[in-house]
C-alpha cells in the first residue's frame, strides 16, 4: 500500500512556532505530529510514503530521511527551488502535489492514502480501506461529526443514503450547514482521480478537485468511523492538544520519561527536590532540567529538556519548551513558552525580545552576567515591592 | 506625550494619548504625568489607547504607583488590552495594581464616589 503525506503548507496560523519548525514537525512531547502519522500508516501496512515538501523542507527530510528508521520507505517531492543558498518555496497545492509525483514517476499505480501532515489521529485505516473497496469508490473521504457551532471551521460533506457525497460546503454558517460531517483531510484515492487535475498551476484537493469530482459523477464516498481527530491548525489548538497529551487523553501518546511520583515524569539528569517545591501532576520534566527549590509547577504542565525554573517562579497549566529559563519573578499561566515567544491559550502572542523581558524569561544557556539585561530596572523595582 | 484629564467627582481619570510605552518614550512619560498627579488623591489611568509596553514601560507604571502611594493617594488602572494585561501578569504586576475592565468599574470602586457623582 502507498500513501502521500501533505507537508508543504506554510502553517501561517501557527506562527510564530512555524517560523522555524515546519508544521508537521511540531512535537507532542518529543515526537513530531507527522511521525505519529507515519507510525499509524506503518501499522496499517502502508510501506511506501511520498511526502511533498516546500516550506522548511530540510527539517522534515532530515528527520525522516529514507524512512528506514520507521519501518517504511519514504521520499520527498520538493516544491520550490534553491537560489543563492536560499530555498524559495513554490507549493503546488495538495492536488498539484499528486500530479507532480505522478508525472515524475507514475508512483500512484494502485489505491493510495492521502493525509494532511498536521493532525493527530488514530483512525482505523484498514477499516477505511475496507469501506472504500466495498463501495467500489474512486475517492473515500474520512468524515468526523463536529458540533453544530463549529461547522463554520470546516469543509462539510453532504451524503446520500448510500454514503455517496452529493455536495460540499466550504465553511458554512451554522444555520446553512446541510450536515455536521467535516472533511478531516484523510482520503483514499484511486489513481484515475489524478487525471482530473489540470496539468499546470497550483490546485487544491478540498476546494477544487472534490467539487469537480462531485460534478463528474465519480464514485465519491464519505464515512464517519469513530476515531480521535485532533487538528492542529491554529495556536489555541496546539495548546489544547498538549494539555490533552499531558492528561493522557491523546490515544497512543503517553507521558515520556520515568515516573518519580504518580503523574510526575522526568527525563534523565533532572535536578529536583520534590520536598522543596510544589508540584501538582500531571507534569513532565525533560532531561537535564533544573527545578529550583521554592518554585511552583501546577499541571498539566510540561517543562522541556534543559530548562531552569528558578526559585519563586510559577508555571501553571503551561508548556515551557527546550532550554528556557523561567525567572524567579515570572508567573506563567495557560501559556506555551517557546524561544522568544509566549503564546497564551487563546493564541495571543508576546514577543519577549520586543517586550525586553529577558531577565524574566530567557534562554537557559545564556550567561546573564555577561549579557545586557534590559529588564534589570523592572526586576529591581519589583523586588523592592516584594512581588 | 499627553494625557487627557477627566474628573468624576474627586476622581481624576488620565487617558494617555499614545499607543505604546517603551524605553524610547518612558522619560517623556514620567515627566508629562507629573503635573497630572500633583494634589490628586484618587487617580485612574485608562490604558485603552495603549497597545504595548516593554519592561521599561512596566517599570514606569510602578514608579507612578510608588509616587501616588507616597502621597497617600490611590491609583487604579483600567482599559488594558489583552496584551498589556498578559505582560502585567507575566511579572505579577496584576497583583500589585488594582485593575478594572473599564473606567466606570474603576470609578465605582472608589468608596463614596457613586453618591458624590449621582
Amino acid at each position: 500500500m502507498k500513501a502521500i503525506i501533505l507537508a508543504a503548507g506554510r502553517g501561517t496560523r501557527m506562527r510564530p512556532f512555524t517560523t522555524t519548525v515546519a508544521k508537521p514537525m511540531i512535537p507532542l512531547f518529543h515526537t513530531p505530529v507527522m511521525e505519529l502519522l507515519v507510525e499509524l500508516l506503518a501499522r496499517h501496512n502502508v510501506r511506501q510514503i511520498m511526502v511533498n515538501t516546500s516550506y522548511l523542507a530540510p527539517g522534515i527530510e532530515g528527520y525522516f530521511r529514507d524512512g528506514a528508521h520507521f519501518g517504511v520507505e519514504m521520499a520527498y517531492s520538493f516544491e520550490g527551488r534553491k537560489s543563492a543558498d536560499q530555498f524559495i518555496d513554490e507549493p503546488l497545492g495538495s492536488a498539484g502535489a499528486l500530479r507532480k509525483i505522478q508525472t515524475h514517476s507514475g508512483f500512484f499505480d494502485e489505491t493510495f492514502m492521502v493525509m494532511c501532515g498536521d493532525a493527530v489521529i488514530d483512525l482505523d485505516l484498514s477499516a477505511l480501506l475496507d469501506f472504500h473497496r466495498r463501495q467500489g469508490a474512486t475517492v473515500t473521504v474520512a468524515l468526523k461529526e463536529v458540533p453544530a457551532d463549529q461547522v463554520s471551521n470546516y469543509g462539510i460533506a453532504v451524503l446520500d443514503e448510500h454514503q455517496r457525497i452529493t455536495s460540499f460546503q466550504e465553511k458554512p454558517a451554522a444555520h446553512e450547514a446541510k450536515s455536521l460531517l467535516a472533511n478531516t483531510g484523510i482520503y483514499i484515492f484511486e489513481p484515475s482521480v489524478i487525471d482530473l487535475i489540470p496539468p499546470v498551476g497550483a490546485y487544491d484537493i478540498g476546494s477544487q478537485l472534490f467539487p469537480r469530482l462531485v460534478e463528474s459523477g465519480a464514485g465519491m464516498y464519505g464515512v464517519a468511523l469513530p476515531f480521535q481527530w485532533l487538528d492542529i491548525g491554529k495556536l489555541p489548538d496546539y495548546y489544547q492538544v498538549m494539555r490533552q497529551a499531558l492528561c493522557g487523553e491523546v490515544h497512543g501518546v503517553q507521558l515520556p520519561g520515568h515516573s518519580i511520583r504518580p503523574g510526575i515524569h522526568c527525563g534523565l539528569n533532572v535536578s529536583i527536590d520534590l520536598e522543596a517545591c510544589e508540584i501538582h501532576p500531571p507534569v513532565y520534566i525533560g532531561g537535564s532540567s533544573t527545578i529550583e527549590p521554592g518554585c511552583r509547577i501546577i499541571g498539566p504542565a510540561l517543562i522541556g529538556p534543559g530548562c531552569i525554573i528558578e526559585s519563586g517562579a510559577l508555571v501553571e497549566e503551561s508548556m515551557i519548551f527546550d532550554y528556557t529559563r523561567i525567572g524567579a519573578l515570572a508567573s506563567i499561566r495557560n501559556m506555551i513558552v517557546s524561544g522568544d515567544y509566549c503564546v497564551d491559550s487563546t493564541g495571543l502572542v508576546i514577543d519577549l525580545q520586543e517586550a525586553k523581558l529577558d531577565g524574566v524569561i530567557t534562554d537557559a544557556r545564556t550567561n546573564l552576567d555577561l549579557e545586557p539585561n534590559t529588564s534589570r530596572e523592572l526586576l529591581e523595582l519589583l523586588a523592592d515591592w516584594g512581588a | 506625550m499627553q494625557f487627557v484629564e477627566d474628573q468624576v467627582a474627586d476622581v481624576t481619570i488620565l487617558t494617555p494619548q499614545f499607543t505604546w510605552l517603551d524605553a524610547s518614550n518612558v522619560p517623556q512619560f514620567k515627566e508629562a504625568i507629573q503635573p497630572h498627579l500633583a494634589q490628586r488623591l484618587r487617580v485612574i489611568i485608562d490604558l485603552t489607547p495603549v497597545e504595548f509596553m516593554d519592561s521599561s514601560g512596566l517599570g514606569a507604571m510602578l514608579s507612578v504607583l510608588k509616587r501616588v502611594d507616597a502621597g497617600n493617594g490611590e491609583l487604579k488602572l483600567c482599559g488594558m488590552s489583552r496584551k498589556v494585561r498578559a505582560l502585567f501578569e507575566l511579572v505579577r504586576m496584576h497583583r500589585i495594581f488594582e485593575i478594572y475592565n473599564d473606567r466606570q468599574e474603576a470609578v465605582k470602586s472608589f468608596e463614596g464616589v457613586m453618591e458624590a457623582s449621582e
